[in-house]
């Protein structure tokens, strides 16, 4: 009798908790269904819409994220630098290559929860494409870093890690069809204050 | 040696059960989860103004964020509207370097989005109105509605969202006005 109802426990404590845990846990992983991958670059073209995934849909309802429309822009987000490593907010980078067409791009450094980078000085972690100086062939370098460099420079502060966030603002690439041929920077790793 | 055998059955009947029984929840509590939240966009929205009422979305505006608007480089400013109490007209006046516009469902899906290439002259002016209130007001457009964009939206409780660009420090100003400027209504008709 005793056996059967720690028997019985037992299942509805594996249920509960493991169920549970289990929604818990997928929700907090950044990757998930639905996520379009570029290069080191993830996207969810389809979070915030009807059409959405379960997984998306409780994400939205438990963050409060109001996703941008098609007609707005589309963002992708960054963890891993070219060699798959984790993005440090201690590290330098460079942020190579061309970008997609777009009215115009932003560009910021992240933490965890993928607010801006807290730097406690006026200027901003972040970059806008019309603010950026271009290569002859039109691609643009950036360096990423703690400390001033010359052409383009993303500030970034503190230690622990970081994400990029690079959103396209009024971009056919938002459109279903236009992500195929796509192709994002290239995110390298210079160096490391350790 | 024979009962610890069974118990060890037991043990792992009890498991297995557990598992399946972790399945079915999993599955229940992610179906449930947008249902019950209180987190979302709307019950935020709803602890900090009223209907109809133009809320900053960005810390700018003093204290904590209401909803997370992502991007630093961007003002938001949101308003919730009821479409069973009549139509809801949307205006902006000003010229800002881009704004945006979505509308969301009572569970923050997004409906519909446009921006300022959309509209006439690049001036926000937009009506969010059922299919029904749609047929009433083809029948015949007021005066003052005839360069507005009119969305058709099959909701009843809704959240509309502005979000703006700001390049540099010394646009903080022109697009705060713009938003200060901004009007969120119920629309007589």
């Amino acid at each position: 009798m005793l056996k059967n109802a720690f028997l019985t426990l037992l299942s509805l404590a594996i249920a509960i908790v493991g169920g549970g845990g289990s929604v818990w846990y997928a929700l907090k992983v950044q990757d998930g269904v639905g996520a379009i991958r570029i290069g080191q670059w993830t996207a969810f073209p389809d979070i915030g819409t009807p059409a959405a995934d379960p997984y998306s849909k409780a994400r939205v309802a438990r963050e409060g994220v109001l996703a941008l429309g098609r007609a707005e822009g589309l963002s992708f987000v960054a963890e891993r630098d070219t060699g798959g490593a984790e993005l440090k907010r201690e590290c330098t980078y460079t942020i190579e290559g061309g970008f997609p067409t777009a009215r115009f791009w932003t560009l910021y450094a992240a933490d965890q929860s993928l607010g801006v980078v807290e730097t406690g000085k006026p200027r901003l972690a972040a970059l806008q494409s019309y603010g950026v100086v271009r290569q002859p062939d039109n691609s643009v370098i950036i360096s990423a870093g703690h400390h001033p460099m010359p052409g383009n420079w993303l500030l970034t502060d503190g230690s622990g890690r970081m994400y990029f966030v690079l959103t396209f603002y009024d971009t056919p690439i938002a459109s279903s069809t236009g992500l195929s041929d796509v192709s994002l920077p290239q995110i390298v790793k210079v160096g490391c204050n350790a | 040696m024979r009962s610890f055998y069974a118990a060890m059955r037991g043990l792992l009947h009890a498991v297995l059960l557990g598992l399946l029984g972790a399945g079915i929840v999993h599955i229940a509590v992610l179906l449930l989860v947008p249902e019950f939240s209180e987190r979302d966009a709307w019950s935020r929205l709803s602890m900090a103004s009223d209907l109809y009422k133009m809320t900053r979305l960005d810390a700018e505006a003093g204290g904590a964020p209401v909803v997370k608007s992502v991007d630093p480089l961007f003002y938001a400013t949101a308003c919730r509207f009821d479409l069973g109490e009549g139509m809801v007209r949307v205006k902006a006046p000003g010229h800002v370097p881009f704004w945006s516009v979505s509308v969301y469902d009572r569970s923050g899906h997004n409906i519909y989005s446009f921006n300022d290439h959309t509209a006439t002259g690049g001036v926000l002016d937009a009506v969010v109105l059922t299919p029904a209130q749609m047929i009433d007001v083809r029948k015949d457009l007021p005066e003052d509605l005839q360069g507005a964009i009119f969305v058709e939206a099959p909701i009843e409780e809704g959240i509309f969202v502005i979000r703006a660009f700001v390049p540099d420090e010394s646009w903080k100003p022109i697009v705060s006005h713009f938003f200060e400027q901004s009007s969120c209504e119920l629309q007589d008709f």
